[in-house]
């Protein structure tokens, strides 16, 4: 899966799993960006990763690998009210040290991420990612999440994505948006969709 | 479509799903109504009115505010972030680091110039003009698949010019500007590019304004920003055709020294562009429009079998033209397109358009429409945006919907109202309105104000069908479900309407002689036709996983067979109404009953069919679950009530209500109980050969076939798809195939059981891919059996 030589780790490696901490941030922040702009065409702006971290730092998880404190693995999240009247969660970014891979940290990660959001109340989290990915896709699916939408040309380089949800609740598919008009509702949707907001 | 930058390590990549980066300002999705049809869409769908931007020059107005910035970020740490609650996720996404190369694209390397000096004046060999001109049409036709211009033609050195600075006569618009010396001039190569490209930039601003005009979603299937550019708007096509022909004469020109296998290649891709410039024109006349595609393909073999004698000219396509666009996207790769994919595409482009054109040959049939549109939507490879917006244009052409009657009236009739249905008598529209408002109205004048009121009502939603049928295939499936939303409530007010009918039939005496809820049953029947249409296309687009096959055919098979039962009773009415027609020796209107038959019987064998073959794939699929046939995910976090809620989500709100309590859903797809431990009942009748178990599917592939070889053999007419009919033809073989597979499928599995040994079944069921032509029928998802 990656040119790099997979290091020999130890079977019983214990990779140490902690939430990030804004006091941490000049520490920790460098090493996301890196691991996460690894395999993206076009880095996120400093802005994308503090508007997670500043408001929702508690939803974002970090693998470190012991010996050196280095960063293997991080996950990102959201969770706030959605105009459809949901209290929704987001995962924005997941990433794993690709020597490191199938080695269940990403699942790891997002168990995590979703036990946090369900005790803050989460009626349902969703996220998307490319109709290609078929690793990440079966990692969300084995952990519940279903395939809502299929949405065309969603990324930079042309591929379609499936957007994931997983409902956390009963009666979340009949929740209804407060006062805010659903006239424009798909505009919105597609800007979502474009993962511009969520 | 090689996109270089783009780490390809992602589409493997186990664990990254990410917010698309950089989504520059909007994709929204943009909708003019049309202006010049008959019937406008407005706020019932989600759409709205296009933004136009302003072409217009700006006069840039500088501030120096770096003493200002300094003196503020000095009270900053490093780090600190300050944060108002109007920064969205959305700014923070369109955010660049300056001095970042990957993001700011002002940001020069160590030696780095910021344009490069491509000269445009540079003379060149009649090979790399047609390398030129090869190239811009990769890019041309890389932009039609929906990437900016910005990547593609608007990196060619040679656009630039002709379009920067903008030029008020075309004259001027020269690969310079103002006046050279004789010498540079560039002769009649350069002119030959320059006529080329001219032409190209206005077929732009012909795609631009067509795909405006209709409903689309701008950056996901396409890309209208053209960065303060002015496309040629004002000037009209003719001057360019002049251009072209004026280049071509010089070539022709024996006067210039140059290998005639180099001269007819340039000429025939002159030729070409004169071609494609005029099927683009906006302002075609109808009547032509269906003789403008074919000299397309013409060109295209042409252009193929001599694009190996063009060169290739570097520099004269860079990304740092991007730098030049008024935008403040960080750079980003140009978009590779192959030659051939290219020629491909414009292919498929002239084909799809070619095929659009038939639109107008059409009987005008509503139902006809609907096939056609149902039909191109699905036609493989996807037609690109701009084919899309060429049919919808023609669908909303006043002189194609322009019709005495209102076309949705007039596929209530075909659907509730027989020939000579008192309803539509033509005398109910002579009565006045009494004078003194208090009296009632006449019996036949209540119908007919009704009708009027009813066929108005149903305009929108009507058209929200139509313009959902010309989306791509994603969007189509999602917005499938905000249109039927609408015909739900169609249906809730065409039931008030169906009561003043009944009493109007009643005080006439002619009750008999009308369906019972003839309104509401028409709009039901379409909202359940649709809801099948979004459940297939979930099969076909992949959006379930196959343990929820059993649920969702399932589902499918409700709806279906919801649908045959109110057909069938529409068939009861039809031939109760034809023999009492008989029996009154009113042969004509008798004739006119038995001609309307087999549209209905088409529509009872079509829904007749849909329900069986997905009630059998149920059953099949529920069989795989208890063999552990199908991968099952382990789900944690999930449980199967939360699953149904989330699969059920847009029909919850429906009247009557279409989803079943999840009690009844999750009785009907674990027969057996949980898959994992399943009753013993489930051994025994597994084992056995006869059982239900096996039977149900058998019987229900065999009506399903049999359906579906009655809608072949009623054919295509009677399916009010005769502007369609090959199309027709292989879909109804699609599904005829289908049955036919489902059935091996469910041979190869009991048998498997039936001679089951120690070391289990021996066999593993896959699941054909979608969009690969594995399956019979995209939304038809049976899986194979094969031998382990």
């Amino acid at each position: 899966m990656a040119d790099e030589e997979t290091p020999r780790l130890p079977e019983e490696l214990e990779l140490q799993y902690i939430q990030y901490s804004p006091q941490k941030e000049e520490q920790h922040l460098p090493a996301i960006r890196q691991l996460i702009s690894k395999d993206l065409s076009e880095p996120y702006s400093i802005y994308v990763y503090r508007y997670f971290l500043y408001q929702w730092g508690d939803l974002c998880y970090m693998a470190l690998n012991p010996p050196s404190s280095s960063l293997i693995g991080v996950i990102i999240c959201k969770l706030e009210p959605h105009r459809s009247g949901t209290f929704r969660g987001y995962i924005a970014m997941l990433a794993v040290h690709s020597p490191y891979r199938g080695r269940g940290i990403a699942s790891r990660l997002v168990t995590q991420a979703i036990e946090a959001m369900a005790a803050q109340g989460a009626d349902e989290i969703v996220l998307e990612t490319e109709v290609t990915n078929t690793a990440s896709l079966k990692l969300y699916e084995r952990l519940g999440f279903l395939r809502s939408k299929r949405l065309h040309r969603y990324y930079l380089n042309g591929n379609a994505a499936f957007r994931l949800v997983l409902y956390l609740k009963e009666g979340v598919a009949l929740k209804r948006p407060g006062d805010e008009g659903m006239e424009d509702g798909e505009i919105l949707d597609s800007l979502v969709e474009r993962g511009a907001i969520s | 479509m090689a996109d270089p930058l783009i780490d390809h390590n992602t589409a493997s990549d186990p664990v990254l799903n990410n917010v698309a980066p950089y989504v520059a300002p909007i994709s929204s999705h943009v909708h003019a109504s049309g202006s010049n049809a008959q019937a406008t869409t407005s706020a019932d769908l989600p759409l709205r009115q296009s933004l136009r931007r302003s072409q217009s020059a700006y006069e840039p107005r500088v501030h120096d505010i770096t003493e200002k910035f300094t003196r503020a970020s000095n009270a900053l740490d490093v780090g600190q972030l300050v944060k108002d609650d109007y920064f969205t996720l959305f700014e923070s996404i369109g955010a660049i680091e300056i001095m970042d190369s990957k993001m700011d694209s002002g940001f020069l390397n160590p030696g780095e110039t910021l344009e490069d000096d491509y000269d445009t004046l540079t003379p060149l060999l009649p090979e790399e003009i047609i390398g030129i001109m090869d190239q811009l049409l990769c890019y041309e036709m890389a932009w039609h698949t929906g990437y900016p211009l910005s990547q593609t033609l608007f990196t060619s050195v040679y656009i630039d010019k002709l379009l920067w600075p903008e030029v008020k006569i075309l004259e001027q618009a020269q690969f310079y500007r103002g006046t050279i010396p004789d010498e540079k001039r560039p002769g009649p190569l350069l002119q030959a590019l320059r006529a080329y490209c001219l032409a190209l930039i206005k077929g732009c601003d012909f795609v631009i304004a067509k795909i405006t005009s209709r409903d689309y979603f701008e950056e996901e299937d396409f890309c209208t920003h053209i960065y303060n550019r002015v496309l040629f708007m004002e000037i009209p096509m003719d001057v360019f055709l002049r251009e072209l022909d004026a280049a071509m004469e010089v070539m022709k020109d024996t006067d210039l020294q140059i290998n005639d296998a180099l001269r007819s290649s340039i000429i025939s891709r002159l030729a070409l562009r004169k071609d494609l410039l005029r099927a683009l024109d906006i302002d075609l006349p109808l009547e032509h429009i269906s003789y403008s595609w074919p000299p397309i393909h013409t060109g295209i073999q042409k252009l193929k079998a001599t694009h190996q004698l063009g060169q290739t000219v570097p520099g004269s396509f860079s990304t740092k033209m991007q730098r030049r666009l008024a935008s403040t996207v960080p750079p980003r790769p140009i978009v590779e397109l192959e030659f051939v994919d290219a020629l491909e595409k414009l292919q498929y482009l002239a084909t799809d358009c070619e095929e659009a054109t038939r639109f107008v040959k059409l009987p005008q049939d509503p139902l006809e429409y609907q096939s056609f549109l149902w039909s191109f939507a699905s036609r493989s490879p996807a037609p690109l945006s701009y084919a899309r917006s060429y049919l919808a244009t023609l669908l909303f052409h006043p002189g194609v919907l322009e019709s005495a009657i209102s076309l949705p009236l007039l596929d209530v009739k075909a659907l509730v109202f027989p020939a000579s249905s008192p309803v539509l008598d033509p005398s109910n529209w002579t009565y006045s309105p009494p004078r003194n408002a208090l009296l009632s109205k006449p019996p036949r004048l209540e119908y007919a104000m009704l009708i009027d009121d009813f066929a108005d009502r149903c305009g929108q939603p009507y058209m929200d069908l139509w313009i959902a049928l010309g989306q791509n295939r994603c969007r189509l499936r999602r917005m499938l479900t905000h249109v039927i939303a609408g015909w739900d409530i169609l249906q809730s007010d065409a039931s008030l309407a169906d009561e003043t009918i009944a009493s109007a039939s009643a005080a006439l005496g002619v009750a008999e002689q009308v369906f019972e809820n003839p309104l509401s049953s028409w709009a039901y029947h379409k909202k359940l036709w649709m809801l099948e249409k979004i459940l297939l296309l979930g099969f076909e687009l992949d959006v379930y996983l196959p343990d929820e096959f059993a649920g969702q055919y399932l589902f499918l098979s409700l709806i279906a067979t919801r649908r045959r039962d109110l057909l069938f009773k529409i068939e009861a009415h039809y031939n109760k109404y034809l023999s009492s027609l008989v029996q009154a020796r009113n042969f004509p209107d008798a004739q006119d009953v038995e001609d309307a038959l087999p549209y209905i019987s088409s529509l009872v064998l079509n829904a007749t069919g849909t329900a069986a073959l997905s009630l059998a794939l149920a059953r099949f699929y529920i069989v795989l679950l208890y063999l552990r046939l199908v991968p099952v995910p382990a789900r944690p976090f999930s449980s199967e009530q939360l699953r149904y809620e989330v699969r059920m989500k847009p029909f919850l709100g429906f009247q009557p209500p279409e989803v079943p309590p999840f009690e009844d859903f999750a009785e009907h797809v674990k027969p057996y109980g949980a898959y994992t431990s399943p009753n013993p009942g489930f051994d025994a009748d597994i084992g056995n050969s006869e059982s239900e178990i096996w039977t149900a599917i058998e019987d229900a592939l065999k009506s399903a076939k049999e359906a579906f070889a009655r809608v072949k053999k009623l054919g295509a007419q009677a399916a009010r798809a005769e502007g369609v009919k090959g199309v027709w033809g292989k879909d109804v073989q699609a599904r005829l195939a289908s049955c036919v597979a489902a059935g091996v499928a469910v041979a190869g599995v009991k048998d498997a059981v039936l001679k089951r040994g120690e070391e289990g079944l021996g066999v593993r069921v896959e699941i054909p891919e979608s969009g690969e032509g594995k399956r019979y029928a995209e939304g038809w998802v049976v899986g194979r059996v094969v031998k382990e």
